[in-house]
């Protein structure tokens, strides 16, 4: 079996150390209630001091029959459209059943949360990957799995609604009237179009108020990236050449961390990579590595969870809705902030039109339907092919394919 | 001054609840712990769990003023304060803690947000003749913490948890075992939410060589034999 026995925990190998979670003043300790709603083994991955974790082997066999190692292919239909002798690689994560690289983190999260006795999971979803991926792994081991799903995704990718239920999940429009936060959005805007921080603040206010519940969150947590680093673990073994620039796109930050961790880790121990340069794109509709701040603030808009130091443009701010809607999220990942601020990645936000173009693009050329919040890293790898010299060798990572995009694909040309 | 190892220390927030009861707490832990660290009171002690901040709120006196209320020194004493508090007036809290006695000051927020000053602390603690010491979480980058060993700190502190007095389920064990190989011979205390002396024997037996102990002594600083009792309990934790 060639998936990787280990996971890579960068934050050990960072130029400077990660500010610790705080409890804000107004509240009582949401350090504690960490304890509640997150499987305890999450929490220890949190501040763990080991630079490679070890993946349990009943989570790589799990990896292994939904198809890890992702491919790793060379774009030659790609490369030959834009005929500048640049060569492309991109990491396939859409090729696992669930349709991104959500799995990644969704089977150990699902497998951590039985392991504390949960009967049940409960999560956000913005454009439905990560609320897909968590009901195809409860499905896979046996528990049920309870999905708040932002609204205007709801309403608009409404295959991933159905499949989740396929699974087996709940799936709610949030905000939602199950929850008093939902409630109260609902009231002060009955148009809500909900936003990810939105639904997971729902998600873990439905998680406290039952028993057998465990709250499991699709991104931005160290511990996410430490399980989405399995894919860059593999690019590892799988490259065949160093790369100039490595890119990916930020939601939360968890694919684009997933993917290049273990090539920066690399870097900053001086271990390869010297050249590489390493870029993270975002959407126009939430552009907090371009525009945001550096600061504590809260993953989720209720301010249920621990404040974290990261780049955010406040809690509180809703993105206008994108076709991209797994990228609309109002913080990035604190490692990835850092390395952000370091400059260590670079970043760039695009807008949807532009996107969409370069996915039709990568459609037509390598014949694989990209989603919309991967396209960003198809159009960045374009936009950056057109400009470097010849033999440049570019990697991005394809987070997940389009089929269930409908919407995105019939509203823009 | 070093810190006895094995050890115990003791954790008080200046003039908390009173400046009376405060020099009575001092007074009386230092009889029973190795060392004692002394918290400046502040408006924004972010790193503390809520019992602890109450006391930063509760406290008679505020800032440097609160700290410089006796002579320490009957058992090594650290200052304890926020670079954010003093981020152009370093100098100052580290004179001050030089006047009435210290052995060190410990600024828990200097390498996760003020790593810039990192030097211009260690360079002004030298200045005062007194040893730098350093805060760090378990995750903190394994290179910086080789750097700190090279500043011969007095000790180096481990958070163990994400906040004071807040237990989380992590393995702590392994991850003092972990940050022992990295910190080399320098003392390593190890600190947050200790309140047992079968906890106390674990930490030091992963290989810490002193624990401090401050939240759950907080409802029984204004009993003296309350508060002795305790630590002598938890002194049957040392081997
Ligand atoms: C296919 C795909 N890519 C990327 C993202 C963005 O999330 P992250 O930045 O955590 O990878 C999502 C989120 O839903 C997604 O579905």
């Amino acid at each position: 079996m060639n998936v990787p026995h280990y996971w890579y925990n960068i934050n050990v190998d960072l130029l400077k150390p990660l500010p610790p979670p705080i409890d804000p003043y107004e509240t009582d300790s949401r350090i504690a209630l960490l304890m509640r709603i997150l499987p305890s083994e999450l929490l220890d991955q949190e501040f763990t001091p080991l630079r490679y974790v070890p993946i349990p082997e009943e989570i790589r066999e799990l990896y292994e029959r939904m198809g890890r190692p992702t491919p790793f292919k060379r774009a030659h239909g790609l490369e030959r459209a834009l005929g500048n002798g640049i060569r492309i690689y991109y990491k396939f994560e859409g090729a696992l059943p669930a349709g991104s690289h959500k799995l990644n983190t969704a089977i150990p999260q699902v497998h951590y949360a039985m392991r504390d006795g949960a009967k049940e999971v409960v999560t956000e979803t913005g454009a439905g990957q990560w609320g897909l991926a968590v009901s195809l792994a409860a499905a896979l081991m046996g528990v049920k799995a309870t999905v708040f799903m932002t609204k205007n995704s709801y309403l608009n990718k409404t295959h991933r609604v159905l499949f989740m239920k396929t699974y087996g999940a709940d799936v709610y429009p949030s905000p939602s009237e199950l929850t008093r936060y939902g409630r109260e959005a609902i009231k002060s805007r009955p148009d809500h179009p909900g936003s990810l921080g939105l639904a997971i603040t729902e998600a873990i206010e439905f998680t406290l108020g039952g028993e057998g519940r465990k709250y499991i969150p699709g991104s931005v947590l160290g511990f996410v990236v430490l399980h989405q680093t399995v894919i860059g673990q593999e690019v590892l073994q799988q490259m065949p050449e160093e790369p100039d620039l490595v890119i990916g796109c930020v939601g939360g930050g968890s694919n684009f961390s997933g993917f290049s961790f273990p090539m920066i880790g690399a870097r900053l121990r001086n271990e390869g990579f010297e050249k590489t340069r390493f870029l993270a794109v975002e959407s126009m509709a939430a552009p907090k590595l371009t525009s945001g701040k550096y600061m504590y603030d809260f993953p989720d808009t209720g301010g249920l969870l621990p404040m974290i130091k990261m780049l955010t443009l406040g809690h509180d701010y809703v993105p206008p809705p994108t076709h991209a809607a797994g990228l609309r999220y109002h913080g990035a990942a604190p490692s990835l902030s850092m390395l952000v601020r370091e400059g260590i990645v670079e970043a760039r936000a695009y807008g949807q039109e532009e996107v969409m173009e370069a996915a039709r693009l990568f459609a037509r050329t390598e014949g694989i339907i990209p989603a919309p919040e991967s396209a960003h890293a198809i159009k960045a790898a374009i936009d950056e092919a057109r400009r470097m010299p010849r033999d440049s060798v570019i990697f991005f990572n394809l987070s997940g394919h389009g089929l269930l995009d409908v919407d995105a694909y019939s509203n823009t040309r | 001054m070093e810190i006895r190892r094995p050890g115990i220390g003791a954790y008080v927030t200046a003039t908390y609840p009173s400046k009376n009861d405060f020099l009575n707490a001092v007074r009386c832990l230092s009889e029973v712990s190795d060392f004692l660290e002394v918290g400046i009171p502040t408006n924004n002690p972010k790193y503390d769990g809520p019992v602890i901040r109450k006391t930063h709120f509760a406290s008679e006196l505020k800032g440097l003023d609160a700290v410089n209320v006796t002579r320490y020194g009957k058992v090594p004493t650290i200052l304890m304060g926020y670079v954010e508090d003093y981020v152009n007036n370093l100098e100052l809290v580290i004179k001050t803690a030089s006047e009435v006695g210290a052995s060190s000051v410990l600024l828990p927020d200097l390498l996760f947000e003020h790593l810039d000053k990192l030097e211009e602390y260690v360079m002004a603690m030298r200045n005062h003749s007194l040893r730098p010491v350093f805060f760090i979480s378990s995750n903190t980058p394994h290179r910086l913490v080789s750097v700190l060993v090279k500043y011969e700190p007095l000790f180096i502190y481990l958070g163990l948890y994400a906040a004071t007095g807040i237990k989380l389920p992590l393995y702590i064990e392994r991850n003092i075992k972990e940050v022992r190989k990295l910190v080399d011979n320098v003392t390593l205390i190890a600190g947050f939410a200790i309140n047992t002396p079968e906890m106390v024997k674990l930490v030091i037996g992963a290989g810490a060589d002193a624990v401090v102990v401050g939240t759950a002594l907080v409802d029984k600083l204004t009993n003296q034999r309350a508060c002795m009792e305790f630590m002598l309990s938890l002194r049957g934790g040392l081997p």
